[in-house]
């Protein structure tokens, strides 16, 4: 893999430091089937899910963040109308992190057909 | 030698996604109110695992797990394996994803760990959070 190192991006218009863009991709990401035989249907730098019951998933990353100070972002849908509003980040390490889905009180858990996570941060 | 998430990112690009035949049943000793978790290994690790000189040695993740929070890691770095099988990999991911309580720990004589085809999962979730680990052969594992 050849590497180009450069500080600044540019259009002709507009210039970015390189930095932002690093900083700024996701580590990690995942969207996955949360329903019947649960499967992940597209990843970045996940190793694997672990279902831990209803509405209840961990996202088990492949190379680790630095600290567990990341961010995390999630969406998803119960199917192709209907949104999960609430979601909780719970246990949460350099390697892995644990989400749950609830409905808009956040009181009932639900598989998620459609679940999206994202990790932004810095690698370890 | 090149960062893991490099190495991984390179190989999404070139490989193949491989849905695994397997699944990991566990129980965790330390909830024994929690039912049973599935271990769904990811499409683009397991084509990763399979080509071979993109992961690292499973014991620089043990290594790792003793590193505070902020401090450089081990595996990102580590000269990476060759090709595993995939009943190999699924031993891999045991190791790095499940709790060592699991499958290195408990001395109990209930079965807290099982490794079946896809097939043995139910695809109906109605009572998932009841799901144990079947503790006789039966057809269904949970």
């Amino acid at each position: 893999m050849s590497t180009l190192s450069v500080s600044n991006i540019t259009d002709g218009t507009d210039t970015v430091e390189t930095g932002y863009v690093v900083n700024g991709s996701a580590k990690a990401w995942v969207n996955m089937n949360g329903t019947g035989t649960i499967a992940i249907r597209d990843s970045l730098n996940v190793a694997s899910l672990t279902d831990n019951g209803t509405g209840d998933y961990q996202i088990n990353i492949s190379s680790a963040m630095s600290s567990s100070n990341y961010y995390v972002g999630e969406s998803g849908a119960l199917n192709t109308t209907t949104e999960i509003r609430h979601y909780d980040t719970l246990t949460r390490t350099t390697t892995a992190v644990q989400i749950q889905c609830r409905d808009n009180n956040g009181n009932d858990f639900y598989d998620t057909a459609y679940a999206g996570v994202s990790i932004h941060g810095d690698l370890a | 030698m090149s960062h893991l998430w490099e190495r991984l990112l390179e190989a999404k690009s070139r490989l193949a996604p491989v849905q695994s035949k397997y699944r990991v049943l566990f129980e965790n000793p330390a909830e024994p109110d929690a039912p049973a978790a599935v271990l769904v290994p990811d499409p683009n690790w397991m084509a990763a695992a399979l080509e071979g000189n993109i992961l690292p040695p499973i014991d620089t993740y043990l290594r790792d797990r003793d590193v505070p929070d902020g401090q450089p890691k081990e595996h990102p770095y580590a000269e990476p394996i060759g090709a595993m099988t995939e009943e190999e990999a699924i031993e891999y991911l045991i190791q790095k994803d499940i709790p060592p309580q699991v499958w290195r720990d408990y001395q109990g004589n209930r079965s807290v760990l099982k490794i079946v085809p896809v097939e043995l999962i139910p695809s109906d979730r109605s009572f998932r959070n009841a799901w144990k680990i079947n503790q006789t052969e039966m057809e269904m594992a949970a």
